[in-house]
């Protein structure tokens, strides 16, 4: 029978082990539904922002802009993928590389000269363990992500497509459903393709002058300059904080069942150690009375 | 009239409003309560909110504004309380737009946005002072 002080020793550190694991599922708690907040007010901006399209297609406007329609030459493209600064989570990081390494395969196949962008260290440690060179790498987004920090990167990107040097932009990320449903996503960013909100149908009316729904100042035109670019900004910062929640709620359940696992164990050993202790106190008693017996005969 | 500005991140601002005046793109535009229904481009400036005799002041980078029923909404990327705006980082900012690269129409138009945003922002702060 095994030592029953080792045991003890044992079940102690397991202990300690559960005490780091639990509390780290309840922070990750608290940051998931900091983080859903967040995600949550982008929704918010999201919806009124297709709102203002649905608005602008119904009176009329046809909704057309470089950004949403695929350039000619499609030479240059990126890849950007979002992972966490931190381990503990379960698959969430290794998830998000595996797909970002099958993309970029799949991309340099399309296209000629593809450039890697990577958030999290997670990330860059994994594309530099499988000797992926990556070109830019981001390490300020933890679990609330600064639309001005995105906003810098999805300025920069759209400025390289305006100028034509790129054609294509993907992002590769954990989109998050529900509490008990993410989901590791690639997504053509740009070109756009359809603006949500642009397909209502034209009041007819309104069309014709007859009625006017709005006033556009300066025109709808001008406002949908400035609309489409923002609805970019959004649905990539929307990539960010989806990425964002769904690393915290991959904490969480990571972190709960290691404090799952650590109860059983302690379970295990105590009975483990109770019997080895009983066994050792049966022989201290069978030497006692053997002792007796001896000094007796 | 109700006044909403909403930006990627939170609502800044939800209340009530006597007189709101917003920063259009070609200059600043006041608006009472039972105004038509309009869309609007902003442009970089100030957005002052007058209700029961108090006054607040905003600055935003641009965005726009939907005007419909006696609510006005207005979607911008990002609002700053006059009062809180880093000055020394708006004067950065303005000094690095400045030196921006203006070799074709396109790097031009995106030196000429960031300099009148800079521009703007240090306006509002300075007045807010």
């Amino acid at each position: 029978m095994a030592n029953a002080r080792a045991l003890d020793k044992r079940r102690k550190s397991i202990r300690n082990i559960k005490k780091i694991t639990r509390t780290m599922e309840l922070i990750a708690t608290a940051r998931f539904k900091k983080a859903m907040d967040r995600a949550t007010a982008a929704t918010d901006y999201t919806n009124r922002i297709s709102g203002v399209v649905s608005d602008l297609a119904r009176a009329g406007l046809e909704v057309t802009h470089p950004l949403l329609e695929a350039p000619e030459k499609s030479e240059n493209a990126k890849l950007l993928v979002l992972t966490g600064n931190r381990g503990l989570c379960g698959g969430y990081n290794s998830n998000a590389i595996r797909l970002g390494v099958k993309t970029r395969d799949e991309l340099i196949a399309a296209v000629p000269n593809v450039t890697l962008e990577v958030s999290g260290k997670r990330g860059i440690s994994g594309f530099d363990f499988r000797e992926i060179e990556v070109d830019e790498q981001f390490l300020q987004f933890d679990d609330q992500p600064k639309f001005t920090e995105v906003e810098v990167i999805a300025n920069r990107y759209l400025q390289l497509y305006i100028e034509g040097k790129l054609d294509r932009l993907d992002v590769t990320y954990t989109k998050f459903h529900s509490v008990a449903r993410q989901e590791i996503v690639n997504e053509t960013l740009l070109p756009l393709g359809k603006l949500e909100g642009a397909d209502t149908p034209v009041d007819p009316d309104a069309a014709a002058g007859r009625e006017k729904l709005y006033e556009f100042v300066p025109s709808a035109e001008s406002i949908l300059e400035e609309v489409v670019p923002a609805s970019f900004r959004i649905k990539l910062f929307k990539c960010f904080l989806d990425a964002a929640v769904s690393e915290q709620v991959a904490r969480m359940i990571a972190m709960k069942s290691a404090t799952e696992a650590a109860n059983d164990m302690i379970k295990d050993l105590s009975r483990t150690y109770n019997r080895a202790r009983q066994s050792q106190i049966t022989g201290e008693i069978m030497e006692v009375i053997g002792g007796v017996e001896a000094l007796e005969g | 009239m109700k006044i909403v500005i909403v930006t990627p991140e939170t609502t800044t601002l939800d209340q009530e409003a006597d007189f709101v005046v917003l920063p259009l793109f070609d200059g600043e535009a006041g608006f009472s309560p039972g105004h038509a229904p309009m869309i609007g481009r902003l442009g970089p400036g100030e957005i002052r909110v007058k209700s029961s005799g108090s006054q607040q002041s905003f600055y935003v980078d641009g965005g726009n504004v939907q005007i419909e029923g006696d609510v006005i909404s207005v979607l911008t990327g990002s609002s700053t309380p006059a009062g809180e705006i880093d000055l020394a980082a708006a004067k950065e900012a303005l000094s690095a737009a400045e030196s921006m690269e203006a070799g074709t129409t396109i790097l031009a138009d995106s030196k000429r946005k960031a300099i009148s945003q800079a521009r703007a922002k240090i306006r509002v702060a300075e007045k807010a002072k």
